[in-house]
């Protein structure tokens, strides 16, 4: 790693104020990001510890730990936080807010007013998940199905219902920004297929919450009248029909999913070809399947649905097309892989964090075809089978890629470097926790454990007791970061403009990078990943 | 404050020309017809046509609207592009939601 | 104030680029508004499939001829908003002024109008959860039309609430010289909001009014 000391920089965005004040009413996207990764950490562990709750009852097959209720809400309250509070927001909201100008070469986003709002709209929208949790929290699952969340649970489903609300509104200006942005603000000579993956990611992923989040904020809203007037569309008793809450929720939901895994991609492909010093390969190919995920991952939210009730035709239809959404991503795992061959692999902390992000998604998108299959899903759905396939790709998947993009750019945002061997341990300490947290799932998924309980059979307890077991190093693993990350901003050594000579425009400006980004306007000459 | 690039500076007026007076009161008077149109069909015995008919109304004062009032006619491609995402997303959630509730067994009304 | 004046925010290059990313970014929000509506109007249609004969009963009940003024009476505004923003672009402050007042009085007047129905039907026991009185075999069904009547329109009330203080404001920046044919977006974004409030109407209006009118 080169650790040059150069003179020292022009005043980096770090240096623009150094009071509350000049961050909480800040402009600069890189503030902004730095203020969500804030937000993000603080909720990360918050529902972090929510599990930790959820897996310690289940070390024993009976509920000893807490009653049936408290443990709904647990499980409950650790979904509602991790995919609206954490994984949505994650890498599109820190990476993304951080990096999308700089690799675009833009001084800012499009509309950075709109862009400090979405942050106060996120705090705002935590703020009510925390009073929801204080009072007594809710007890409907993260899924909020009717009609349970509308006539029969008596948690504070109201509170959790606007807290998400309102962050879905903080989604959608992000994503507005970020298409914007990418339309409008790229430097002379970025052309579309010039860009990064990375910036493909965002744009990907920014079209996906601008056209899907609307949809989940009406379909909350009208759980929220339902439950508030006793009326409405999705109460059986009256006539309505608790499959269109499906519907309506799951054409937010299954997207969602991308939401999370598309910006995954995106890193991890800036990290294979920077950490391989290779061309990335097949560059079209991994632009439109980018795109077509985004596009088809629209059309399949029906395999949710396969035991709601839902006509079996259209349960054919959804299950087809799941089916094809796996050809896109096939394709990037089969692209990564002939990236790194051949390559001149550097096993640095962020290329083990995108191996292992490859592993992970693998197994976790494979087992998302047995689940797609209409006959295997029927024995499969709400058991552990199905949770232990999500977490591969939310948690093994997103997480580690989110986890690898800031080891990658904390000597750009920070202007220092990490204790390489400590992030390391930390890297490999991750995947084995997490494997062993979660591959015993798929065996009692297998067996036939339902989820959402917090007792079970006798049977199930050796596995339960090693997926417990993970966690607890997976924790450990996930507490690291926070102290060696913490000690490099006094004490690491002074990075770089460039400390992975790595491409991208990035890396052309100081590290930390001065508020406007660049000393003068760079141009484009040639396309990404000018490696080899 | 960073350099700006050499592009030369442009000015305001870019966006689409003014439309002519004649042509907004045109489109005007065109959906006030339509919706009378659109008012006396539905009085009238058309069977299924009634409804397409009505849709088919409505949908020819939205194009109306967007074409001429919101200016994609003269605006540039990509307005149009955006324009229409959110109207075929829209088409999606329907389809594929109808998909499900015609080809179910009808479920009995619980009254 | 002048437009003349108007800085470009340093994110942009030039004048031309801002208003690129400007109406962009509201179509894309126009995108978003199509899709908030939009769940209701799939709700809409899946419930109709499934109780057709009670949706045609509860479209009877309402008020077709007030719909048809309010149809009028945004169809109207929607051209009065787009020929201000025609006037301020050839310069007239005047008439831009007058158009924008005459837009804001026209969703007013809408407002008012839909104020009589929800009266209308307050006491023909039209309202579910606050005042329901209707019996018979197509009551349950009507309901759930109703519920979505109110869901809907309400919702779409709020939009034109608050397009009438945007046009406000607008009329007042404009009057006040804040515009002209250089600088005129915040107007031309008003404007667009405006329209999708008018396009969302279009379809309320067979949707809502029309349904078994023949029958
Ligand atoms: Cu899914």
């Amino acid at each position: 790693m080169s650790t040059v000391e150069r003179v020292p920089p022009p005043r980096s965005y770090l240096e623009e104020g150094y009071g509350l004040r000049s961050w909480l009413t800040t402009h600069d996207h890189k503030r902004i990001a730095i203020l969500y990764a804030l937000g993000i950490t603080f909720f990360f562990f918050l529902g972090g510890l929510a599990a930790a709750l959820v897996r310690l009852e289940l070390v024993t097959p009976a509920g000893d730990l807490m009653s049936a209720e408290t443990y709904n809400k647990a499980f409950t309250f650790h979904g509602v936080v991790m995919v609206w509070f954490f994984l949505i927001p994650s890498i599109p909201a820190t990476l993304g807010n951080f990096l999308l100008p700089l690799m675009i070469g833009a001084r800012d986003v499009a509309f950075p007013r709109l862009n400090l709002f979405s942050w106060y709209l996120y705090v705002g929208g935590g703020v009510f998940t925390l009073l929801c949790l204080l009072l007594g929290g809710v007890d409907t699952g993260w899924t909020f199905y009717t009609p349970f969340s509308t006539l029969f649970s008596t948690s504070h489903v109201l509170l959790a219902v606007v807290g998400v609300f309102i962050v879905g509104f903080s989604s959608i200006f992000t994503g507005l920004n970020f298409i914007v942005t990418i339309h409008t603000l790229r430097a002379p000579g970025m052309t579309w297929f010039r860009l990064p993956l990375f910036v493909w990611s965002m744009y990907a992923v920014a079209l996906v919450m601008v056209l899907a989040t609307p949809v989940l904020a009406m379909t909350l809203s009208l759980i929220a009248l339902e439950r508030l007037f006793g009326v409405g569309i999705f109460d059986p008793a009256l006539g309505g029909d608790p499959v269109l809450f499906q519907h309506f929720f799951w054409f937010y939901s299954h997207p969602a999913v991308y939401i999370m895994i598309l910006p995954a991609m995106g890193v991890v492909s800036e990290l294979i070809t920077a950490g391989a010093r290779r061309r990335i390969f097949g560059y079209r190919f991994m632009v439109y399947a980018i795109i077509g995920i985004a596009v088809v991952g629209f059309l399949v939210w029906g395999h949710h649905m396969f035991v709601a009730g839902q006509s079996m035709y259209a349960s054919i239809v959804f299950s087809i097309l799941s089916f094809i959404i796996a050809v896109p991503s096939a394709i990037k795992v089969f692209n990564w892989t002939a990236t790194l061959y051949r390559g001149d692999i550097g096993f640095d902390a962020p290329m083990l964090y995108a191996l292992g992000f490859v592993g992970l998604f693998m197994l976790g998108g494979l087992t998302g075809l047995f689940l797609a299959a209409t006959a295997l899903d029927v024995n499969l759905t709400d058991t552990y089978f199905v949770v232990a396939h999500f977490h591969y790709i939310m948690v093994g998947g997103a997480v580690m890629a989110y986890l690898g993009g800031i080891h990658f750019w904390w000597p750009k945002i920070t202007g220092r470097m990490y204790s390489e061997a400590w992030a390391r341990f930390a890297a490999i300490l991750m995947f084995f926790g997490f494997n062993l947290t979660f591959f015993p799932q798929y065996i009692l998924g297998y067996e036939g454990m339902p989820r959402r309980y917090h007792e079970y059979l006798p049977q199930f307890q050796v596995w339960n007791v090693l997926s417990s077991a993970g966690a607890t190093i997976l924790g450990a693993a996930y507490l690291l970061p926070l102290f060696y990350l913490a000690w490099s901003l006094r004490h690491g050594a002074r990075a770089g403009p460039n400390p992975w000579d790595a491409r991208g425009l990035e890396w052309q400006t100081a590290s930390p990078p001065p508020p406007h980004n660049f000393e003068q306007t760079p141009t484009v000459t040639e396309g990404p990943y000018a490696y080899r | 404050m960073n350099a700006r690039p050499a592009r030369p500076q442009r000015t305001h007026r870019s966006g689409p020309r003014p439309p002519s007076l004649a042509g907004n009161l045109w489109t005007l008077a065109a959906l006030l017809l339509l919706l009378v149109l659109s008012a006396g069909s539905a009085l009238l015995r058309l069977g299924p046509f009634n409804e397409v008919a009505n849709l088919g109304i409505a949908a020819v004062k939205a194009l109306l609207v967007l074409t001429v009032f919101m200016r994609l006619k003269t605006d540039n491609a990509l307005l149009r592009i955006v324009a229409s995402t959110g109207f075929a997303w829209l088409a999606v959630l329907i389809a594929l939601s109808l998909a499900d509730v015609l080809t179910r067994q009808p479920l009995l009304a619980p009254w | 104030m002048s437009a003349r004046t108007h800085p470009v925010p340093e994110q942009f290059d030039d004048p031309v680029q801002q208003r690129e990313a400007a109406t962009l970014g509201m179509w894309a929000f126009l995108a978003t508004e199509v899709l908030f509506f939009g769940v209701l109007f799939a709700g809409y249609t899946l419930c109709r499939v499934m109780f057709p004969e009670a949706f045609a009963e509860g479209s009877r009940h309402t008020d077709m001829l007030l719909g048809t003024i309010e149809t009028a009476v945004l169809l109207t505004s929607s051209c009065a908003v787009a020929l201000s923003v025609r006037e301020v672009q050839l310069g007239g402050r005047r008439a831009a002024t007058a158009m924008l007042a005459l837009t804001a009085a026209l969703g007013i007047a809408f407002l008012v109008m839909h104020g009589f129905e929800y009266y209308a039907e307050y006491r023909e026991g039209l309202i579910p959860a606050i005042r329901y009185t209707q019996q018979g075999v197509y009551a349950r069904g009507m309901e759930i039309f109703y519920c979505l009547y109110y869901f809907i329109t309400l919702f779409h009330s709020l939009h034109v609430t608050v397009g009438v203080l945007l046009l406000g404001v607008m009329a007042w920046r404009t009057w006040h010289r804040a515009f002209d044919q250089d600088y005129h977006t915040p107007l031309e974004l008003t404007a667009l909001y405006w329209h999708l409030v008018d396009i969302v109407w279009i379809f309320v209006y067979p949707l809502i009014y029309l349904v078994g009118r023949s029958g």
